[in-house]
């Protein structure tokens, strides 16, 4: 066999549920390939058909309906009966089940269900097996005198290790560990997670590794495939799609893994999995997903190569770009004096992101954002909004464009106009819709800031209004339009802390929910830290530094980032 | 463990309390002279003519001149001594018949739990086996079927068949009586050759049940994760039948043995009495029949204390069989 011909590689498999009334599709036209001791880790919600695909690699689902190819070592295993397959199972393709207390055989000793394998596929004297049994029990750390006890006496890390010695008595050429971590104390799996390393060092298997545990695939594996509803969505090298997933679905996992962010509140993925697994004739992430339009509820996208060994099945080529500035400029003439607010910036927001952009005040902030939405034009750069320039004020006056939530809500309107007006104004300019589907989106933006909509309040004028919920109208007239990008401008500072938290953690959960993208603009670091994905760090109208939030507020590199950090996190650093 | 374990034994010993006590209050609660009750029955027990003589026997025997409570710790003096009474009817202790006619209603029973725990259990995984496929469906029909006739049916109709019809197998009774053996083979199959048929009865009237309980077992058991872990591990199928599945299935259907002699001991007595087998079942139909209380008593007696001691060999068992039991 040369030395690229994949160990294991799956064309266009499907498996359908037979017996469950509907039909369930568990894995829809799935390929991968696996190279000798290679790994391969498979995230994704419980439901997506990590364990159907694993079970049916081995051919162990029974009431199924399978289209495609399973070949191992070039030999299709759906080819051959099970009088054949018994030559491949556990000798050469091993698994990891899911621990539960029922994996093991409740009446037969941890021996007993250890040496059957060995019986089945090698001829060894009972000698040689009882020295084999006890030489993998030690190689997974379990002390050999546990052989002759049976599976309830065991706890539920010891019995996670019986299943890793079970699966490697043959010495399988590959090894597929499924969820190995549920259910299993932070101790428990970190033994796990050395023990899988060092065996697959030694032994050089290759492995599936299924594990909604991101942290856990980061560590073991070389490649990882993101699966939703029993589709591949997003394959690539682990390191790549970890640190710059590419399918707005890989990101909200990661988003949701504890493991990944040190001070980042969690937030799921908006939207349900879908219950019963049926094939969508669109995207079936569309429902849930940031950026889907109907386009992607007509037809399914492909797997394609988006970038060099990264492949995505989106219409949009995976995670769209909303909003990307190049070379911006921005000067005022003040009297005599120009004064340069912004020097030079380049920004980048993308679907469904919470960009924080930090900076002290006076450093340029407003003016960047200003110009962003095209209130003010700049001297130099373009802005292009989902890859059109935006010029005048076309992006703002669209439905699910961009809008900008002013620092000082009412400068821009006149304090004397009632709430509904002041919501409804952006309607009216664009002229949306009928006058009552205007005042209908006026009420339900108002319902999501959980303002009410009694007419009294319909009526009252801003001024009456106090600085949260004035801050609050100022977002639901934002939101009324729908929009895909959100500017926001210091809206909190003008706050109490209490109002301030709970305006970040209501807005924060409307972009989880609506799905659009945030520039969040402030000089409060804290609050920045806890919303944002990425940091620009904006100083004297200048970027100085930009990246993955966590890692710009755990190391940050500029010299006046770091200063900026270590002022506003005195307190930590000192504690 | 030990601790349950001596609590089971001494639920046995209430329970046998009870019946005991039951035994000893049922003839003095009915009201009136219960040998007056006894004189005055229709013509068709005219066998018994209780004398004046007799009834003065009785009255002693039973102490009933005595205080209740008197009575009660005589009774239960005489039943440890292993005195069960005396029958009028036979003219013997109750003890003495009870022992000379139980070993056949057990060697009956016996048989026919093994005879259908081993068919149904068979049946049963066949069927699970082929869960929902034609075998499985007509497997159940049929079995169930056969599980709604009553065993006194089955009898009469086999007795017709085979024993009156084609002559193959004798008509009443467990051994030719007065028969000149020429060797124990051939005594022990003329035992065999008259067990035949009312074994049989029993076997078919309880094989509903075993295959029943079977079936359900197996399916469980196959649809469990282990059972997912031995065809894993490429094991050939014969294996994973026995050890993995069989070993498992087996474990409600040991239970459901012993538990179900209590019930084989009801259809053994109608059993017997189609086919005239001298076992506990005749002896209770003529005891009721001329109401010779100390032997329906002493029936009841034994049989209950048959059915306590397979609960208990039912927990042994079970105890050796299921690992997660004993620790
Ligand atoms: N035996 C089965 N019969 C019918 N549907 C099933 C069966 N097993 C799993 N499914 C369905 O298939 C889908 C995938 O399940 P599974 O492979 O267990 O997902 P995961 O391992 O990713 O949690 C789910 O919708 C589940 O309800
Ligand atoms: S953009 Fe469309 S195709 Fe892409 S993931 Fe979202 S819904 Fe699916
Ligand atoms: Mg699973």
């Amino acid at each position: 066999m040369s030395a690229d011909k994949p160990l294991l590689d799956i064309r266009e498999l499907s498996v359908t549920y037979t017996s469950s009334n509907p039909a369930v599709t568990a894995v829809s036209n799935l390929s991968l390939q696996i190279r000798k001791g290679e790994s391969l880790g498979i995230i994704g919600e419980s439901g997506c058909g990590k364990s159907t695909l694993a079970l049916s690699i081995m051919r162990l689902l029974k009431d199924v309906r399978t289209e495609g190819e399973i070949l191992f070592s070039g030999v299709n295993l759906m080819d051959l009966t099970e009088q054949q397959l018994r030559k491949y199972r556990w000798e050469k393709i091993a698994i990891v089940f899911q621990n539960s207390l029922e994996v093991l055989n409740p009446v037969l000793t941890i021996a007993e269900q250890l040496e059957e394998p060995i019986w089945a596929h090698e001829k060894l004297t009972a000698k040689e097996s009882n020295q084999r049994i006890i030489k993998v029990l030690n190689m997974v750390g379990l002390d050999p005198s546990w052989k002759n006890a049976y599976p309830h006496q065991l706890s539920g890390g010891m019995r996670q290790r019986v299943l890793l010695a079970m699966a490697l008595v043959c010495e399988p050429e590959l090894l597929i560990v499924d969820e190995p971590t549920t259910a299993l104390d932070a101790a428990s799996k970190n033994e796990i997670y050395h023990l899988l390393r060092d065996l697959q060092k030694r032994i050089g298997f290759a492995m599936i590794l299924i594990s909604h545990d991101v942290a856990f695939i980061s560590r073991l594996t070389s490649q990882v495939m993101t699966m939703y509803c029993g589709q591949v969505v997003e394959y690539g090298r682990t390191s790549d799609v970890l640190k710059n997933p590419m399918h707005c679905y890989t990101r909200g996992l990661l988003n949701a893994s504890a493991q990944f962010f040190r001070y980042k509140d969690l937030w799921g993925i908006g939207g349900k999995p879908p219950e019963e697994m049926r094939i969508y004739e669109g995207c079936p992430f569309a429902p849930r997903c940031c950026q889907s339009s109907d386009n992607c509820r007509k037809s399914r996208p492909e797997l394609r190569y988006v970038a060099l060994e990264r492949q995505v099945a989106c219409h949009k080529g995976g995670i769209e770009t909303f909003l990307k500035a190049e070379g911006i400029k921005k000067s005022f003439q003040v009297k005599n004096r120009v004064i340069q607010a912004v020097k030079r910036a380049d920004i980048e927001i993308r679907s469904g992101e919470v960009v924080a952009l930090v900076g002290e005040s006076g450093s340029g902030k407003s003016t960047l954002a200003h110009t962003l939405v095209g209130i003010l034009s700049p001297d130099e750069g373009s802005v292009y909004f989902r890859g059109k320039k935006v010029e005048n004020h076309w992006a703002s006056r669209m439905m699910e464009g961009m809008q900008i939530i002013f620092q000082d809500p009412f400068s821009a309107t006149s304090p004397r106009m009632k709430v509904l007006d002041v919501v409804k104004e952006p309607l009216d300019i664009m002229k949306w819709g009928s006058p009552e589907e205007r005042n209908e989106a006026a009420c339900r933006a108002l319902e999501a800031v959980r303002l009410p909509v009694n007419p009294e309040f319909l009526e009252r004028y801003c001024y009456s209004l106090s600085g949260g919920q004035r801050q609050r109208v100022a977002i639901a007239r934002a939101l009324v339009t729908n929009p895909k990008l959100v500017i926001a401008d210091e809206i909190t500072s003008m706050l109490d802390p209490s109002n301030q938290a709970n305006i970040l953690r209501e807005l924060k959960g409307l972009q989880n929910r609506f799905g659009f993208a945030m520039l969040y603009i402030t000089h409060e670091l804290h609050l920045a830290r806890k919303v944002a994905d990425k940091v620009y760090v904006m100083h004297e109208g200048e970027i100085v530094e930009k990246g993955d939030a966590s890692e710009v507020f755990e190391k940050p590199k500029h010299l006046y980032t770091r200063q900026l950090f270590s002022e506003a996190f005195y307190e930590e650093s000192k504690g | 463990m030990q601790h349950k374990s001596r609590m089971r034994i001494i639920e046995y010993a209430i329970t046998i309390w009870v019946i005991i006590t039951l035994n000893f209050l049922l003839p003095r609660l009915i009201p009136g002279d219960p040998f007056l009750v006894l004189s005055s029955q229709e013509a068709e027990d005219e066998e018994i003519i209780l004398s004046e003589e007799q009834r003065q026997y009785l009255f002693e025997y039973y102490g009933l001149d005595q205080p209740i409570h008197k009575q009660y710790f005589v009774y239960m003096g005489e039943l440890l001594r292993g005195n069960l009474g005396f029958s009028l009817y036979y003219k013997q202790p109750v003890s003495e018949i009870i022992i000379s006619r139980l070993p056949w209603t057990v060697f009956m029973v016996i048989s026919a739990v093994v005879l259908s725990t081993l068919i149904g259990t068979i049946i049963g995984c066949i069927s699970a086996w082929h869960r929902e496929k034609w075998v499985d469906k007509s497997l159940f029909l049929f079995m169930i079927f056969f599980s709604e006739i009553p065993s006194f049916l089955i009898g009469l109709i086999l007795l017709f068949v085979f024993a009156a019809g084609l002559g193959l197998f004798p008509l009443a009774g467990a051994v030719t009586h007065f028969a000149d053996f020429q060797s124990g083979w051939s005594r022990i199959w003329d035992v065999i050759h008259h067990a035949i048929l009312p074994v049989t009865a029993l076997t078919i009237s309880h094989l509903g049940g075993t295959y029943l309980l079977g079936r359900n077992s197996m399916t469980t058991v196959l649809e469990k994760d282990y059972l997912r872990t031995a065809w894993a591990k490429g094991l050939s199928q014969s294996r994973i039948i026995f050890r993995h599945a069989l070993k498992n299935a087996l474990l409600p259907i040991v239970t459901r043995v012993f538990i179900s002699l209590g019930s084989l001991v009801g259809g053994a007595i109608l059993v017997e009495n189609v086919f005239s087998y001298p076992g506990l079942g005749t002896l209770m139909r003529q005891s009721v029949r001329v109401h010779d209380y100390p032997v329906i008593q002493g029936i009841f007696l034994v049989v209950t204390i048959l059915v306590l001691l397979a609960n208990f060999l039912a927990d042994l068992v079970y105890k050796k069989l299921d690992p997660r039991v004993s620790s």
